[in-house]
């Protein structure tokens, strides 16, 4: 048996290109255009500056009955000819909510992709809304939160939502809601926010062979009957922290596995330190061999994966540790992982972590760029956080430049072991005392 | 709006194909397409839980995660820094058929994933440590916990396959195996598992993207050329089974789930057959999509099913009549006797109430966006490609998929709902709340 030794060097690389863009400002509203020639799906998503933000005191799910309701007729169509006339396109309508935007994506063969965008826009723009539809939509929403919430993991999310951005604030509770205050949302609160938010243009993504697709028809297709200006952006919430750690526990009798949530505040996504903050994650718990991966998975076999990043929208950020571990060990794991956090706070990364976080994240704006849905996904980031076109280009140059003293500066300034909400979702009798004699931290009952 | 059709189309890959055996028996795919500076490897073993022993459940899989763990010339932990560490995205998957793995990366990077896979491919077995499998089989351990065990419904799949084939069947068994099997599991056995299945010869290579055959076939010849084929491969058990069930079989849990659930499964055709891709439209008219019969009469018509948990679909097995599931959750205040009865009348409505044009053309539509998602990256086209060049002996075939599902008729989801679906062969799997809630 002959294996060759030596490990090949790389060939040539072929310069990086993103897609090239077009615009056309048509009906009042802006299409931005990726070419991708030769696929044979093209994907086309309206952006609506009208996230989760936007929602009422005690309400909070109200966009997401809202995203739900619109394929419950329209002013054209009852609902089972909607889904009939939608899906013989080949087409599926995927309306979202975040906290930055509504969005309604939909992807057909490129054939099919105007009459799907009209479908679309039909259902954004003229939805139907009959009270006796929007309360029976609200109410099987509560009912598929309460099923989500049984699984391990979104009572945990809530939990350190709560704690980081206030129980009182939209922002600390969940981002679609919990069953309470969907179960609170009434038709007028959805028909409202259908009134003030859906009916502005908003901005149409579309990515395909743009040598077939006409931009200019998908537009006013999107736009038709629209009216009003962009929204002003809401100054960021700043990053308060804690002065010491808290620990709070969810009870989840029976559970085979404690489900972690460690994390605390950090910037919002314009933050300068960005790139430098996303390599300094990706060292400590993005890329497989990432310090938690290793040393929980690799090392101790306590999770089948671990992961810490930064999340961040246009007004706050966050950083986190998620993972699911043997309920024997939860308290060594969690040792475990505060261990290496605190390590790279205080003595940052090196060179040979910090050159495969490097080129994992430039190469993956190849790599997972290839697909229709993809480059929508990209194109909306643009467009959200106000950034120009060759935006990817200098992305990558800068994943690629950035140097090992502005990744450990920055992981010395936005990790804070000592300030870290630990959420600990799992059998309470089982955990709680080894737990509370861990010191970590005062150790809280959750009250979700 | 223009109306609805299913579009004609010659063939499900547009893309040119290459293939080439070397002496060893490895057999090499390359599809090249210079759109994006991307290539895919990607191999497919034909090996899988199938072909597992009493005893040894859950070790094809197990064995997956040792070959990430290091060979010959490649450390332990250097094969994922060195993937992602050049820009790449990797994984392995196991499933009853065959165990696959595969790397995307900068196309200047396809030698370095090639030589990475032949090691792995001849010289695994002095690398492998007690320490590595201990290790790992915890993460296994870990993931069954994370994925079948903490989740509520989570054993549904492991349930239904017990249900739907005989003890002794090599689908009998999950994929992921049993806590007692992977706590005996010994080193020699995973060595012995390495020399009999990991040759060249009970492999396929293909590689998608941005690069030649000739370069392709060249690499293949250099890296995997010198590797030696073994003599004799064991074949799995035997799957032969006469088609559908002849009796009903009927579970009922009781757990900590947050509603009543139905699953109701059959036997039906094995993938790549005719029979099996009017099973696969089938599915799509029964349960794809809110167009749907199943949607559309018990979400949104009698509205005593979820929306968001209604479905059905076809697990695409190639070695013995592939499963079909049909699953329901109950609504608030709904019995799951009265969701069963409005499942049982929906499935026997496919033989009594013909699938209309409309129906048919929705169907084939959803198939086409779903078949064209999946050959829209280079991984998707080299993963299909892989498939198709191991479970029938050419990837060319792979093109024909999409055509034959356009050309199912009618009659012919009728005749695959009289041949499969009847009540007499069903697998009925109930999930009921602890506390007795809602029912």
């Amino acid at each position: 048996m002959t294996l060759i030794a030596t490990r090949p060097d790389p060939g040539e690389a072929r310069p990086y290109t993103f897609p090239d863009l077009q615009r056309v400002t048509v009906a009042g509203g802006t299409v931005i255009g990726a070419h991708l020639p030769g696929q044979a799906l093209a994907s086309a998503m309206l952006l609506l500056d009208a996230g989760a933000a936007r929602e009422s005191a005690g309400r909070e799910g109200t966009a997401t009955v809202l995203a739900k309701s619109l394929e419950e007729g329209t002013a054209e169509r009852d609902s089972a000819a909607y889904a009939i006339a939608l899906e013989s396109l080949g087409a599926e309508l995927s309306p979202g909510v975040d906290w930055d935007t509504f969005r309604v994506g939909v992807s057909a063969p490129v054939p099919q992709l105007l009459d799907a965008v009209r479908l679309a826009a039909e259902a954004v723009r003229t939805p139907r809304l009959d009270p006796a539809d929007v309360n029976r939509v609200r109410d099987d929403e509560v009912t598929a939160l309460r099923m989500d919430w049984a699984q391990p993991g979104p009572r945990a999310d809530a939990a350190l939502r709560a704690d980081l951005f206030g129980a009182a604030e939209r922002f600390g509770r969940p981002m679609h809601g919990d069953p309470a205050s969907v179960a609170a949302v009434e038709v007028d609160d959805v028909l409202a926010f259908h009134r003030a938010w859906l009916r502005r243009p908003g901005v149409l993504l579309v990515a395909g062979d743009l040598g077939t697709l006409d931009l200019k028809a998908l537009g006013e297709a999107a736009f038709a009957g629209t009216e009003g200006e962009p929204l002003a952006v809401e100054p960021p919430l700043g990053v308060p922290l804690r002065a010491e750690r808290k620990i709070i526990l969810v009870d989840r009798p029976g559970s085979v596995q404690s489900t972690l949530r460690i994390g605390h505040r950090a910037p919002e996504r314009a933050t300068p330190d960005y790139v430098a903050m996303t390599l300094a994650a990706t060292v400590l718990g993005g890329a497989f061999t990432s310090r938690l991966n290793h040393l929980i998975r690799e090392v101790k076999g306590y999770t089948y994966g671990i992961r810490g990043s930064y999340a961040m929208s246009r007004r706050f950020g966050r950083f986190e540790v998620a993972a699911g571990v043997q309920t024997a060990v939860t308290v060594p794991a969690i040792v475990d992982t505060l261990g290496e956090i605190a390590r790279t706070e205080q003595t940052g990364v090196t060179e040979d972590e910090l050159a495969v976080a490097r080129s994992w994240r430039a190469g993956q704006l190849s790599v997972e760029m290839q697909t229709p849905g993809s480059i929508v996904g990209a194109l909306s980031t643009l467009v959200v956080h106000g950034l120009p076109d060759d935006y990817y280009e200098t992305l990558r140059r800068q994943y690629l430049e950035t140097t090992l003293a502005e990744v450990s500066a920055a992981a010395g300034a936005h990790l804070r072991p000592h300030g870290l909400t630990l959420v600990i979702e799992g059998d309470a009798a089982v955990i709680r005392d080894e737990l509370v004699a861990a010191e970590i931290g005062d150790v809280v009952d959750s009250e979700i | 709006m223009t109306s609805p059709s299913a579009p004609v189309v010659a063939t499900g890959y547009p893309w040119p194909i290459e293939t080439t055996r070397l002496d060893n028996g490895l057999r090499v795919v390359v599809s090249e397409d210079r759109t994006a500076p991307v290539v895919c490897v990607n191999l497919w073993y034909d090996v899988g839980s199938r072909h597992e022993p009493a005893g040894q459940t859950g070790f094809a899989h197990l064995f997956e995660h040792l070959m990430f763990e290091g060979s010959q010339h490649v450390a332990k932990t250097e094969h994922m820094r060195l993937v992602q560490g050049n820009g790449g995205s990797l994984n392995a998957t196991t499933n009853p058929d065959r165990t696959n793995y595969f790397e995307t990366m900068p196309a200047e990077h396809l030698e370095l994933a090639l030589w990475l896979e032949a090691d792995r491919m001849g010289g695994l077995v002095p690398a492998l440590t007690q320490e590595t499998l201990d290790n790992q089989r915890e993460v296994v351990k870990n993931e069954r916990r994370q994925r079948y065990e903490n989740v509520p419904y989570g054993d549904a799949w492991l349930r239904l396959l017990a249900l739907l084939y005989p003890e002794g069947h090599p689908y009998h068994h999950a994929t992921i195996g049993s806590m007692e099997d992977l706590n005996a599991a010994g080193l020699d056995t995973f060595k012995a598992f390495h020399q009999q299945y990991y040759a060249p010869n009970n492999a396929v290579l293909t590689v998608a993207g941005d690069a030649s055959p000739a370069e392709v076939f060249a690499l293949a010849e250099k890296y995997f050329g010198g590797l030696e084929p073994v003599a004799s491969i064991p074949s799995a058990p035997s799957a032969h089974l006469p088609g559908p069930a002849t009796a009903p079989a009927r579970e009922t849990v009781t757990a900590a789930v947050p509603a009543p659930r139905l699953y109701l499964a059959h036997r039906t055709h094995q993938f790549g057959t005719a029979g099996y891709d009017a099973i696969t439209v089938l599915a799509a008219v029964l349960g794809n999509g809110r167009g749907s019969r199943l949607y559309q009469r018990l979400a949104d018509g009698a509205r005593i099913a979820q929306p968001d948990y209604i479905g059905s679909y076809g697990v695409d097995l190639a070695h013995a009549p592939a499963p079909l599931i049909i699953t329901a959750t109950a609504k608030d205040g709904v019995s799951v006797e009265t969701l069963e009865e409005g499942l049982n009348e929906v499935i026997a409505g496919l033989v009594t109430e013909p699938v209309t044009p409309e129906e048919l053309s929705r169907a084939k539509a959803l198939l086409t966006t779903a078949w064209w998602r999946q050959v829209s990256t280079v991984g998707g086209r080299a993963d299909t490609l892989s498939r198709y060049a191991t479970q029938f002996g050419d990837p060319g075939v792979a093109g024909y998929r999409l055509p034959q599902w356009l050309a199912v008729t009618a009659d012919d989801v009728t005749d695959a709902a009289k041949y499969a679906l009847k009540p007499e062969s069903r697998v009925t799997l109930t999930y009921l709340p602890e506390n007795g809630e809602s029912a």
